[in-house]
């Protein structure tokens, strides 16, 4: 019986290795002729196509594809074509590891963006850590994930997605001038993005000398969201606040405007969904953003303009971010003259400096942070614009 | 506090109208079926898909997604706990395959919408609202509430004086008697997988109607829900079901005025873990917790 | 050569995730033998995870004593679970333990230590694969054996019938205590070991959809032999991998799969490498065990 569990546990891995995605043999640039082409460089890109996050593709997904396809057809970097090769994360942690683990061991990547969920990333970037091989995460927004890590050193891993840590603080600032904001009253979930949210919120409504009167949770498993919002209208504040994702978000919103007509809603990254400009009460809100559509900078409106083109809709911000993403890693990729050597794509990621991109001027801080402005927006006719 | 009460009033019909077709299979055939809220959530998009690609008013949405979710019901039967009936297998069995069922049917939906929530077309949704002196109270939202308790009454007034109804409790009783005695099986099992995903496909409707958005997803946090509305209102039992669910809604709401928000959640099981040890039947429960 | 190593480097998550949903499958088998139906599993492994993990992260315990308090103290939480539900059965015992799973979960949630709905993060990876599959080994080799002495006879004799095995002198609730008890020592055992292959845990880890998860694993590798739930959890979790060439169309197809295998193979997966046994038992009568 015993012999049987080997011989079947042996079919299941080979049978593994028959599905084992796109593994390509890699190329060895030393014995080139000179009449050969260059190999293509290769790029990982871990993005949740299945599970409970599905729905950043295939936004994200096409951002990058996008960016790849332009360089490709303006010749490459030095004549090298860039291949990106597509993971499925399935939203959860195991996957996300597996995907890294294939793109570092078997596809051989010079570099890996994703993965989608800050969740997943907790378990997939300390590999790519320990690998040393350049990570850049294209939608973690929370805490822990550049700079100071909880698994220790993270110096591989960088970030162009604007960290809440950066954003929520212009929101709050932009939020309580215009609004002459002195007490608010925070609704938040049970997530980690949730509740990192929360904590970032409730310093930066201090700083800026606003009392947080109530703190009201709600769990992932909440269907009607009125008791919520009846419980914030009994503090009476200037303003709701949702550290929320966009779904309940789209629920808090439709209440404040039944309970508390006249009060905006405040939030922070999870609002920033293409899925809310369609909910009648969008108006009532504040957020902070990465990515502005109307920005008029040409990078942006070349690259709107082409996805448009390419995909027959309007992109959002994770394809703007992915984008962008893919087009600093070329900017890299192309300073450090080099395609497989990943501590120097690692060096020239950290001389990323005022690169134009459709998020504005791009470069990373010494904590391999994005630096970028942030576009505190509202939604007027089903489209973000700019909150005055 | 009116209003937090009209609140939970709301969710406790929300409750009612998701248990009732999902406690309806379970009492007739001790069946756990997994796949309720899939058909609760094919019943939204099916109205979607006549409003926004028929371009059909919402009332024949409404009856067109009823209809569908209820042969898809029979469908279900056929593929996923038929043939388990057919050679006795433990009810674990059918609890699975009604989850595979679930994968499946989820995925098809979102191949063709995506997984991300979506809102009606602007206009489509009925949005009359009813004014009481002060209080205005939303047309869809009332229609729930009154449906909930409506449909249990209505369902049980079959269970008790028709043909049907009666056929379906020797059914429940004693598969193998009530075939004996002349009952048309395999139509009663088939009327109950039709009336159950049809109650279910309608709840999903409304649902979306009153948020006015939907997703593939929109099932999956009122299936655990309706567990412990069963357990609490007593298994077997739909006016038990009923009951169960408004004690549940009541108890969120007051446990999110009262208590310290983090052990919310746990109201919710510790009650049903309460109801379990101390009283399993339940308030009206019938069945005995003997039965499988 | 360095092919396969790379295979084996790219896919050794997912080795160690088999081994793992093993451990656990094997954790519900073992009540599911003693005709109980258990979906509380899910919340001792969690339970295990987190006390070996903060027991590591806040003492310095070193990775096998966390491991064994870690196991113990999701055995210790199963001593009152068993006593108080041994009278319930069937549907109801599964949503009674369910309850109980989910107060734990929250539980987990609502404490500071734990990092609460953020989770605990960087959490050293000192699980090698040996130490997850030599206790593969040993659990399904005890497991094995004591399917064949008494205790296993008494279990099974539960199974079929608590009045009957009662009125023969079997002390029911015990054995049925015992059941749940040795299954969340197993469970908490195998959540020792998860937490230290991702890096991270978060609560959402251990709740339903894991319980059901786990469940499906024993229940769809097949319960009469202790090879079933191994076979199930092996096959279930490898199957997303062995899938994604089919991209989005893959959850469909293992939709599919479960429900053809639930249907069409009454004693599990363990039908196709027990072939013999199961032609036996088809002939007598005696197909289903679960």
């Amino acid at each position: 019986m015993m012999r049987r569990a080997a011989v079947g546990l042996a079919g299941v891995l080979l049978l593994a290795s028959c599905g084992g995605g796109t593994a390509t043999p890699s190329g060895n640039p030393a014995t080139a002729t000179v009449a050969a082409p260059k190999p293509d460089i290769k790029i990982g890109l871990a993005t949740a196509k299945s599970g409970a996050a599905n729905f950043y593709n295939p936004q994200q997904s096409n951002g990058a594809l996008l960016a790849v396809d332009q360089i490709n057809a303006a010749g490459g970097i030095a004549g090298a074509k860039l291949q990106l090769i597509v993971e499925d994360d399935g939203s959860v942690r195991d996957q996300g590891i597996t995907a890294f683990r294939k793109f570092i061991e078997q596809d051989k990547v010079v570099a890996i963006l994703g993965p989608t969920l800050s969740a997943v990333a907790a378990g997939a970037h300390p590999v790519a850590q320990a690998a040393g091989v350049p990570v850049i995460a294209i939608s973690n927004t929370g805490l822990g994930i550049v700079g100071k890590c909880e698994y220790g050193p993270c110096d591989w891993i960088f970030r162009a997605s604007l960290g809440e840590q950066s954003a929520v603080p212009e929101t709050v600032k932009a939020a309580t001038q215009k609004l002459g904001l002195k007490k608010v009253v925070i609704i938040y979930g049970d997530g980690k993005f949730e509740l990192d949210d929360l904590t970032i919120f409730k310093e930066a409504f201090k700083a800026n000398g606003v009392t947080v009167s109530k703190e009201i949770a709600y769990t992932a498993k909440d269907v009607d969201f009125a008791p919520f919002v009846t419980q914030a209208k009994g503090e009476n504040p200037d303003a709701v606040v949702a550290s929320s994702l966009a779904g309940p978000a789209g629920k808090i919103l439709d209440e404040v405007a039944k309970q508390m007509p006249g009060k905006r809603v405040i939030g922070g990254n999870g609002l920033n969904s293409a899925a809310l400009l369609s909910n009648a009460n969008a108006g009532l809100m504040v957020v902070g953003t990465a990515w502005s559509k109307a920005s008029t900078d040409k990078t942006n409106t070349d690259f709107v303009a082409a996805y448009k083109t390419k995909f027959g809709a309007d992109p959002d911000q994770f394809a703007a971010q992915s984008y962008t993403a893919m087009i600093v890693l070329a900017d890299a990729l192309k300073r450090s003259g080099t395609a497989t050597d990943r501590a120097a794509v690692k060096k020239a990621l950290e001389g990323v400096s005022g690169l134009a991109t459709p998020l504005g001027a791009f470069s990373f801080t010494t904590d391999h942070d994005v630096k970028q402005p942030t576009f505190v927006m509202t939604v007027k006719d089903g489209q973000f614009i700019p909150f005055q | 506090m009116a209003e937090q009460l009209y609140n939970a009033v709301f969710i406790g019909s929300i409750y009612a109208l998701f248990a009732l077709g999902f406690a309806l299979v379970f009492s007739v055939l001790d069946i756990l079926n997994l796949a309720h809220p899939t058909v609760f959530m094919l019943g939204a998009f099916v109205a979607l898909f006549a409003i926004g690609t028929l371009g059909l008013p919402w009332f024949v949405a409404l009856v067109v997604a009823v209809l569908v979710t209820g042969l898809f019901g029979i469908v279900l039967d056929r593929v996923a706990f038929a043939p388990l009936r057919r050679r006795g297998a433990p009810a674990l069995s059918s609890m699975i395959s009604s989850l595979a069922v679930t994968l499946i049917v989820v995925r098809l939906v979102e191949l063709r919408y995506g997984g991300d929530f979506i809102t009606f077309p602007a206009g489509a949704v009925p949005a009359f609202v009813l004014r009481v002196g002060d209080a205005t109270f939303e047309g869809i939202r009332l229609a729930i509430v009154v449906l909930s308790v409506a449909l249990m009454l209505v369902l049980t007034y079959v269970l008790q004086r028709t043909q049907l109804g009666r056929d379906l409790r020797a059914l429940a009783e004693n598969p193998r008697a009530a075939r004996l005695l002349g009952v048309d099986v395999e139509r009663a099992i088939a009327a109950t997988f039709f009336v159950s995903s049809a109650l279910g496909g309608l709840a999903g409707v409304l649902l979306a109607f009153a948020y006015n958005t939907l997703d593939s997803k929109m099932g999956v946090p009122l299936e655990l829900r309706a567990f412990t509305v069963m357990v609490v209102g007593g298994m077997g039992s739909l006016p038990g079901a009923v009951i169960g669910a408004y004690i549940l809604g009541f108890g969120e709401v007051a446990s999110l005025v009262y208590l310290p928000t983090e052990l919310r959640d746990a109201f919710a099981f510790g009650l049903l873990f309460l109801v379990l040890v101390a009283r399993p039947t339940g308030l009206l429960g019938q069945k005995s917790p003997d039965r499988v | 050569m360095d092919a396969v190593l790379d295979l084996l480097r790219t896919y050794s998550t997912t080795i160690a995730v088999i081994g793992v949903s093993a451990l656990l499958a094997l954790s519900v088998w073992l009540t599911l033998y003693a005709g109980q139906l258990t979906l509380g599993n899910a919340a001792f492994m969690g339970v295990g995870a987190y006390v070996s993990a903060l027991l590591g992260r806040v003492l310095d315990v070193p990775f096998p004593l966390a491991l064994v308090v870690g196991a113990f103290a999701a055995a210790v939480l199963a001593l009152p679970l068993g006593a108080i539900v041994f009278r319930l059965r069937g549907v109801y015992l599964a949503i009674a333990t369910l309850a109980f799973g989910e107060i734990v979960r929250v539980i987990l949630l609502a404490t500071p230590i734990t990092g609460k709905g953020q989770g605990l993060n960087g959490i050293p990876p000192k699980t090698e694969l040996w130490h997850i599959y030599l206790s593969l080994l040993v659990v399904a080799y005890v497991l094995w054996r004591v399917q064949g002495s008494s205790v296993g006879r008494a279990w099974a004799a539960i199974r079929e019938d608590e009045i009957a095995s009662a009125s023969q002198g079997i002390a029911v609730g015990q054995h049925k205590l015992a059941a749940f008890v040795i299954g969340a020592l197993i469970a908490g055992w195998a959540g020792g070991l998860s937490a230290h292959v991702t890096f991270s845990i978060d609560p959402s880890d251990f709740g339903f959809t894991k319980a059901v998860q786990v469940l499906v694993f024993a229940v769809v590798g097949g319960v009469p032999n202790v090879l079933g739930p191994i076979l199930g959890a092996g096959v279930l979790t490898a199957l997303p991998e062995v899938l994604r060439p089919l991209r989005d169309y893959r959850d469909i197809f293992q939709g599919a799969i479960l429900l053809l295998v639930i249907i069409y193979l009454p004693r599990g997966l363990v039908t196709f490498v027990d072939v013999r046994r199961t032609r036996r038992l088809a002939r007598i009568g005696a197909v289903d065990v679960a």
